[in-house]
């Protein structure tokens, strides 16, 4: 395959994994929280979105919206049941309760929606585009776009204005927060609610590109920590960047070297960046 | 006498099965300055974070608090903010990462206080260092001006109550005197001050009424003129001297 | 009381159960592989309750064993003696390298890259072809042990109860022991207090590499049962299930209890084998399991009965716990 092709892949699932990642940039920037059940709220929410359009026949715009009230239900249940451990900034026990939603996700997502592949078709997936030699279609060209977009609000949101001062306040020293007159709870709430809707968000958007199983996720999850990691916690602008980075780096490593070992080589990276710069995560886990 | 604006019956805490207050009764009148005193852990930080029912562990509280004549016991310590009862926590507590100008600003003040909110040109009157300091990074304050912003900040919310821990902790004797001389003008402006002061000398010499605390309890209270030479007072004086 | 009673408590309580599976009509599978997860989670557990650190990549290590059986067994027709040490050798490695790797991290830094190997494994496991790829190694031969004159071995599961028993005895008897080690007094110092037990002239550093490599073997000859139990070795053991499973049988019943993650596990392969719904309400149930454990019973079943045991009864004196320095 040529390198424009490569390259414009990598564009593609670039934006297509900063998107994914986005919910983990704000959980972990304002909330100093974790969710390893991500990846299976993409996965249930793959479903949602393939069983709206394919079983309930509705518009692929709708379907969009159902997955995202899912994504926010799941976090505000999620939420709801680690608030004790969220006041406690307990990150480690916050990190396994999570890995246990997670299984239980799988568990749900089996019984409601069986063991078989789903295909998504959206009407977008139709329609090519030839760029520069290469071809894509108009999901990847929304997927881009909706990948914009979102880092576009989330940056005016967050580094400018009330809202984005509320959330530097929690960041720092959320029992400080309530002390200026901030609903603490509140904003966990509406955190863990973004992250489920980012994160069903990007499953609709992205996951027309492959099958839908229940064991999808894993990768999702892994692709959000280099995101989030290497963009610098918390960072808007960094996560974008490193979002993007990534899904070129994928594209060229799997086009030019091995697909296999794509995600591993970069989660390879991953480690080799943790090990260096521990302080690239350095937050308040358990300490005073 | 008038109605207490701050009243706490029952006021216990507890860590752990260890009781580390237990106050059945304490008001606060309209524009009277309490000073609370007593030695290192005798609870004078537990009873103002528990009046606010906040705290950086997590205690287990229990016990009547009335602002104003309302129950306010059971409330988060946010919903406590929004009535009118604000509390500057030991240590000058101020948001690190955030300017001057937006530690001011975060602090809106609830609807309904606006009235005895102090605007920005009040506080600046009050504390001028801060107007010059107005775009620096609240990092990048002394300790004595990060004490000014933690008041300041406090002062926006239009508190009817104010709870202050230790605002003289860390600072020279000189600015000791500067913040406890804005704190009584606050109170001449009628607002009600709960104040926790490790150093009894600095304290009497604004306060109206003194509680010495001990072990969690109140030892002995009064008018600071009958107080002042109660030997335990002066104990607390040696206390303060061997500190 | 129960300290000193424990010892001659023990002896009839393990007779007992070595009995259970065929008093209950022949139930050994499910016995060997409550035996075989039991000691997998212990290695999680003094990583988790004595050191403090969660770590995700105990499943590696469970599967390190297992591969390095199944390889050795199918490959080069090694005995059970063979495979073992291959299998203890592969896991301690593994472990070595990821506790030098891991050394300065913490917490939730630790977990992640403890995670992240996990991950790598298992992409590595899936792709590459000497571990057999995606379809992993089967027709691994039964186990055999030869001694000296003696053939020991096992054909099946009633044959393998034995020997996944005795691993468990011998298991628990090394975390009895390390608990009462100078190491163990260590870690929980580390743990408890690391600040303190650096000025005590304690090696933070070395401690924590040594319990995190002290536990891979516990996992690791876990797996090289399991291989010879399952016949086959496969990608499969890097799924969450195993880690859900280590972890819910760790905090399930309660950290710091010799028992506890053998309740766990037996609770929840129990549930699996003999009160099953099927592997999605069983993930449920799992996933639930460990939500709830941590979530809800801070301090496990164990907490919570001893919750409701001391509003009925005068709240026994802890006989079991050790002194700790306090700062």
């Amino acid at each position: 395959m040529n390198l424009v092709q490569q390259l414009i892949n990598g564009i593609v699932l670039g934006h297509g994994y900063a998107l994914i990642a986005v919910g983990w940039t704000v959980l972990l920037g304002v909330a100093r929280l974790v969710n390893f059940g991500h990846g299976q709220i993409y996965m249930l929410a793959a479903f949602v979105t393939w069983w709206a359009v394919a079983g309930l026949g509705l518009p692929y715009p709708v379907a969009i919206l159902a997955a995202m009230l899912a994504g926010v239900l799941i976090g505000l249940l999620m939420q709801a049941a680690m608030l004790r451990l969220t006041f406690a900034q307990d990150l480690v026990s916050i990190m396994i309760v999570t890995l246990g939603f997670g299984h239980m996700m799988r568990g749900i997502a089996g019984l409601v929606f069986g063991g078989h592949p789903q295909v998504l078709e959206t009407p977008l997936s139709y329609i090519d585009f030839e760029i520069a030699g290469a071809w894509v279609t108009a999901q990847d060209l929304a997927v881009v776009l909706v990948g914009i977009a979102a880092f576009a609000l989330l940056h005016f949101g967050l580094e400018r204005g009330t809202l984005g001062r509320t959330a530097r306040m929690v960041a720092e020293d959320p029992k400080l927060a309530q002390l200026a007159g901030i609903d603490v709870k509140r904003v966990y709430f509406a955190v863990f609610a973004f992250e489920g809707a980012a994160v069903a968000l990007a499953a609709a958007m992205v996951a027309p590109r492959t099958p839908i199983l229940t064991s999808i996720g894993f990768e999702e999850v892994i692709v959000t920590f280099v995101v989030v990691v290497l963009g610098g916690i918390g960072s808007v602008a960094g996560s974008y960047a490193a979002g993007l980075g990534l899904g070129i780096f994928t594209a060229l490593f799997g086009g030019f070297v091995s697909p296999a070992y794509a995600t591993t080589a970069a989660f390879g990276v991953l480690i080799v960046v943790l090990v260096l710069r521990p302080s690239g995560l350095a937050m308040r886990a358990g300490g005073r | 006498m008038s109605t207490p604006i701050l009243e706490a019956r029952e006021l216990r805490v507890t860590y752990g099965g260890h009781v580390a207050l237990d106050i059945p009764h304490l008001a606060l009148a309209p524009g009277e300055l309490v000073g609370v005193v007593g030695a290192n852990g005798a609870g004078k930080s537990t009873l103002v974070n528990a009046l606010l029912g906040w705290s950086r562990g997590a205690p287990a509280v229990s016990g009547s608090v009335r602002l104003a004549g309302e129950e306010i016991g059971a409330l988060p310590p946010h919903a406590r903010v929004a009535r009118g009862l604000a509390l500057v926590p030991e240590g000058g507590a101020v948001f690190m990462r955030l300017s001057v100008a937006e530690n001011l600003a975060a602090a809106t003040p609830p609807a309904g206080a606006a009235g005895r909110a102090h605007d920005e040109a009040q506080i600046e009157a009050l504390f001028p260092r801060l107007r010059e300091r107005r775009h620096h990074m609240a990092s990048a304050l002394s300790g004595g001006e990060r004490q000014m912003l933690a008041i300041a900040r406090a002062l926006r919310l239009g508190p009817s109550a104010l709870l202050l821990d230790e605002p003289s902790i860390g600072l020279a004797p000189r600015l000791v005197t500067d913040v406890l001389r804005a704190v009584r003008g606050l109170v001449d402006q009628h607002l009600s001050v709960l104040l926790v002061e490790q150093n009894v000398r600095a304290a009497i010499a604004v306060v109206d009424r003194l509680i010495l605390l001990e072990r969690g309890r109140i030892l002995a209270q009064g008018p600071v003129a009958a107080m002042r030479d109660d030997p335990r007072i002066l104990e607390a004086y040696l206390g303060e001297a061997a500190a | 009381m129960a300290g000193r009673l424990a010892p001659f408590l023990a002896v009839p309580l393990a007779i007992l159960v070595f009995l259970l599976p065929g008093w209950l009509g022949g139930v050994h599978g499910a016995f060997t592989v409550i035996a075989i997860m039991a000691i997998a989670a212990y290695g999680l557990d003094i990583v988790v309750s004595d050191l403090g650190e969660v770590s995700l990549a105990h499943t590696v290590f469970f599967a390190a064993g297992a591969y390095a059986t199944g390889l050795l067994a199918t490959r080069l027709g090694a005995n059970g003696w063979l495979t073992l040490a291959g299998a203890l050798a592969a896991g301690t490695l593994i472990a070595l390298v990821l506790g030098l790797i891991t050394l300065a991290l913490r917490e939730f830094v630790f977990s992640l890259v403890t995670y992240a190997a996990t991950v790598v494994a298992a992409a590595v496991a899936h792709n590459w072809d000497v571990l057999g790829g995606s379809d992993g190694v089967s027709g691994i031969p039964t186990l055999d042990l030869p001694l000296g004159p003696l053939r020991l071995g096992a054909t099946n599961d009633v044959q393998l109860w034995p020997f996944a028993f005795g691993l468990l005895l011998l298991t628990l008897y090394a975390v009895r022991q390390f608990r009462r080690s100078r190491l163990g007094a260590m870690a929980m110092m580390v743990h408890l207090n690391p600040r303190l037990a650096t000025m005590s002239g304690i090696d933070v550093r070395r401690v924590r590499l040594g319990v995190f490599v002290l536990s891979a073997p516990f996992s690791a000859v876990a797996g090289w049962l399991y291989a010879y139990q399952r016949a086959y070795v496969g990608p499969d053991l890097f799924e969450t299930y195993f880690l859900v499973l280590m972890l819910t049988a760790v905090v399930l019943v309660g950290r710091r209890r010799l028992l506890a993650p053998l309740i766990g596990t037996a609770l929840i392969i129990g549930q699996e084998r003999f009160l099953s719904f099927g592997g999605d309400i069983n993930a449920i149930i799992l996933g639930g399991a460990l939500v709830l454990a941590l979530a809800v019973l801070p301090g496990g079943l164990d907490g919570l009965f001893r919750r409701a045991f001391a509003r009925t009864a005068q709240p026994a004196p802890h006989s079991d716990r050790r002194p700790v320095a306090q700062s």
